[in-house]
């Protein structure tokens, strides 16, 4: 192992974050470490800001003063489009692909460094208009922009709409960018299947970026010119199924399959902090092939109960259930991974285990919604929604913070407290399942999704809910003041603090402009 | 609940035949998830404290590989789960999506204000009561935008999309009142459009019928067709002074011919009115956008010639019987299509 012989300082000023300083610096930067702590700077406003949204509803779920249905049902229409559209579908391939993969290819930079900051300003411009739609006149259609509703609504919907449209473009961006490194920067003599499974699952999401932004920025464009002009592919005549189909099609394969690259970055973490290969690298890639695959033919399963024929019910409920073989794939190989490792006691491992519970939790809560005849009743609960919250507080927030305890000190050169890293995590861990517990049982006692605080029947589950959510916070508030309070530290970081064996380990840390000099 | 009390933490008590079939797959997958995710969780937790690093491990630890028999029957677990589930929902499946023959009928509209519950008689409600032990199908629609039914206790689910009608069946097996949720608000007032099922003994529900009343008992078809402009909502967009607003004014309109978006000429006689309420964007007067809810399973055929007697009663051609004073046919005697139709119902 590398033993450390300057300060964290000395290490940062020889590092790329210790190049050109100042705004324009940054702002023209194409270094893809650049770009991704800039995503996590951006990704963290917006998930910071969805946190804010959500406690309108909280509070006035436990009975808190008189807000009207109005400014909720807005509240609650733009919480979950940031915390979707700006965090869940971007946050892992953004911040963590963007500064892990070039390195695991042993490249110097992305295959596309304009198109890196290109990703980077589609985001932001994106988000801006997002925020900046509140301002003209919030919308309050919910989250999937129903077409009869974004016709009828009074906000600025068609700046949402804009906003929307540039977020697509960027999560295209992205994935145009990550399949080209993958296919023209691995090193000479990586083939595929030497690649870290974490490379491959942001060369998978890649994939299903590409589709998924391409759609959704031109279909949202097309309802924004309903909006407009009238008429057209989702005016007020025409068929709100038409609109529900394009927005499943191109949203379920990165919501509720988000987890794709959450799989790879879990793998390599198990592998890492196990000191320990994967005790089944191919059955690994092929279960990501599989789930990547399914999450795209089964978007249906998301109109189950909401105006789907029941012939359609049947066929995607049943391709849904084909996940279960590669999710079963994936946990065994995992145990079979920690199975006589060497495993540290540190918040990465801490965070693995909280992604089995959790993506475990969102797996088979989706035996629930593929089963034809209880899916059909809870498609429209809250049941349903708590599944996405599984997925986007649980899986994928999981995954992220075990991949930002894993690769910290290579992004920034210092180490982090691990011991408050793990009661933070505790607390996150109690607090998301003491939130979301309650929401399911709500879900099967008929209370619309996302519509927390506003149904009489919420009052009772909510309050153990919004408890849930305050350890919850508390939880989130010491894992980010933990690494936020390394960036004025002086300890410094190890090169290969795991002992792993992938590329980005041989590198200082941080890497060099360069990566590979 | 506005049912009877219910302490379980799952579902409220259920009020319906359709409980058995969600009920049973919900806690059968319940159990086998559950059982799963303790498993794969509870074996994680203990290789993490079995296996914690200890300061004489090598560097790096021999790869194992994964125990193949094991890994099969972790796999078939799987399969036979996920097989279960689908399997386990079918039969609640088809029960929720086959009505019986001869269900008692009801038509549903849901709308800014709310719900619309058309009874077999004509009369309309915004509360849906019906028998306990008999079938009851609905044939929904929604006059602006999507909704959801939702009967918890009755463990019924079904969309509710303008532009397209839907069918939900139910057969109540209990009394009392229970809750009915969408799964949307009011886009203009944001207010809940939820409301109540009464489910009613066959006596109490005979006598409620009984106080109802039925909107054809001495009125003429005209009057009951202006009652129904009135409450189906035609006059949002229907005037009757000749001011045009969504819709095209129902002053001079039946008897008269029009001009469609595809250039045809039609006659607005019996069938042309006929067709316009059921499947209204088929044939659009030119000028007009064909934004239309269709009306089929909303209205039924005697309803339809109301409003078409009353469609007579603002027309100065009413009494022509859908004959165009333009039109051959008329001269010659032959009688207009929308008449033989008539005729031969």
């Amino acid at each position: 192992m590398h033993t450390v012989t300057k300060s964290a300082a000395d290490q940062v000023r020889s590092s790329f974050l210790g190049g050109p300083h100042g705004f324009g610096a940054w702002f023209t930067s194409t270094d893809h470490k650049r770009i991704s702590l800039m995503f996590l700077a951006w990704t963290m406003g917006a998930f910071i800001l969805g946190m804010t949204l959500s406690l309108l509803p909280l509070i006035k779920a436990v009975g808190g003063p008189g807000i009207g249905n109005g400014i909720l049902l807005q509240t609650l229409t733009y919480q979950r489009v940031v915390m979707v559209m700006a965090w869940l579908v971007p946050a892992l391939p953004a911040v963590v692909g963007f500064f892990v993969l070039p390195l695991q290819l042993g490249a110097k930079n992305m295959a596309l460094p304009t198109m890196s900051r290109c990703s980077l300003r589609f985001y932001a411009i994106g988000l801006i208009l997002i925020l900046f739609s509140i301002l003209l006149g919030p919308v309050s259609t919910g989250w999937t922009l129903d077409s009869p509703l974004a016709m009828l609504d009074t906000g600025a919907f068609v700046t949402l709409a804009f906003g929307l449209f540039f977020m697509g473009a960027s999560w295209f961006v992205t994935g145009i960018n990550f399949v080209v490194t993958v296919h023209h920067q691995r090193r000479e003599g990586m083939g595929f299947f030497d690649m870290p499974l974490s490379a491959w699952g942001f060369y998978l999401s890649g994939y299903l970026l590409t589709i998924a932004g391409g759609i959704f920025a031109i279909v949202v464009l097309y309802l924004a010119s309903s909006r407009a002009f009238g008429g057209g592919l989702f005016g007020i005549e025409a068929d709100p199924m038409a609109w529900r189909t394009y927005f499943w099609f191109a949203l379920r394969p990165v919501t509720y399959f988000a987890l794709v690259p959450a799989v790879g970055i879990i793998s390599d973490v198990i592998s890492g902090v196990a000191r320990k290969a994967s005790a089944g690298y191919r059955t690994l890639v092929g279960s990501m092939i599989a789930l990547a695959g399914i999450g795209v033919v089964s978007y249906g399963v998301s109109m189950v109960g909401q105006g789907l024929s029941p012939a359609g019910s049947l066929i995607f409920s049943f391709l849904s259930l084909l996940a279960a073989v590669p999710v079963a794939l994936i946990s065994f190989t995992w145990l079979s991974t920690l199975y006589r490792g060497s495993i540290a006691c540190a918040s990465p491992s801490t965070f693995s285990i909280a992604f089995i519970l959790h993506a475990g939790a969102a797996a088979v809560l989706g035996l629930f919604m593929a089963s034809p005849s209880v899916g059909n009743y809870l498609g429209a609960t809250m049941f349903a929604s708590a599944q996405l919250d599984y997925v986007l507080w649980g899986g994928v927030l999981s995954a992220f913070f075990a991949a930002l305890h894993y690769w910290w000190p290579k992004m920034i050169g210092r180490k982090y407290n691990d011991q408050v890293a793990r009661i933070g995590a505790a607390l996150y861990v109690i607090g998301l399942n003491l939130a979301l517990v309650p929401r399911l049982m709500m879900g099967t006692k008929g209370v619309p999704q996302d519509f927390a605080g506003l149904v009489p029947t919420a009052i009772g589950g909510a309050e153990v809910s919004s408890l849930g959510w305050l350890f919850l916070y508390s939880g989130l508030s010491v894992i980010a003041g933990n690494l936020l309070v390394t960036v004025w530290g002086d300890e410094a970081a190890d090169t290969n603090p795991w002992g792993a064996s992938s590329l980005e380990w041989t590198v200082p840390s941080p890497p060099p402009e360069e990566n590979f000099e | 609940m506005i049912g009877s009390a219910n302490l379980s933490a799952w579902f409220p008590e259920g009020a319906s035949t359709h409980a058995m079939g969600v009920d049973e797959p919900f806690y059968g997958i319940y159990v086998a998830a559950v059982c799963a995710l303790i498993l794969t969780v509870g074996l994680a937790v203990i290789f993490l404290w079995t296996f914690l690093r200890k300061k004489n491990d090598p560097d790096q630890m021999p790869s194992t590989g994964s125990n193949k028999i094991l890994l099969g029957v972790w796999v078939l677990g799987a399969v036979l789960m996920a097989g279960f589930a689908f399997q386990s929902g079918i039969p609640g499946f088809v029960d929720q999506n086959v009505a019986p023959y001869g269900a008692y009928q009801v038509g549903v509209t849901t709308h800014e204000s709310g719900w619309d519950f058309t009874y077999p008689n004509g009369h309309v409600a915004d509360t849906l009561r019906v028998q306990v032990g008999q079938p009851v199908q609905l044939t929904m629609t929604s006059a602006d935008v999507s909704q959801n039914l939702s009967i918890p206790a009755l463990r019924v689910q079904q969309a509710i999309l303008p532009g397209r009608t839907t069918e939900a069946w139910f057969e109540a097996t209990s009394e009392g009142a229970f809750p009915i949720f969408t799964g949307s608000f009011s886009a203009m007032t944001h207010d809940s459009l939820s409301t109540a099922l009464m489910a009613l003994s066959e006596a109490d529900f005979a006598a409620w019928l009984a106080t109802v009343e039925d909107i054809f008992a001495g009125r003429t078809m005209a009057e009951v067709g202006e009652l129904l402009y009135t409450s189906q909502g035609c006059a949002v967009c229907h005037t009757l002074d000749g001011n045009q607003l969504v819709g095209p004014s129902f002053k001079n309109v039946y008897g008269f011919e029009f001009l469609t978006t595809d250039g045809q000429t039609v006659l607005a006689d019996d069938a042309y009115i006929k067709e316009s309420i059921l499947t209204p964007n088929v044939s659009v007067i030119d000028g007009f956008q064909p934004v239309m809810t269709p009306y089929a399973g909303v209205l039924d055929d005697r309803e339809i010639e109301a409003i078409t007697a009353f469609l007579m009663t603002q027309s100065e051609r009413g009494d022509t019987g859908g004959h165009s004073e333009a039109d051959p046919a008329n001269e010659s005697g032959t009688a207009p299509e929308g008449d033989t139709d008539q005729e031969e119902k």
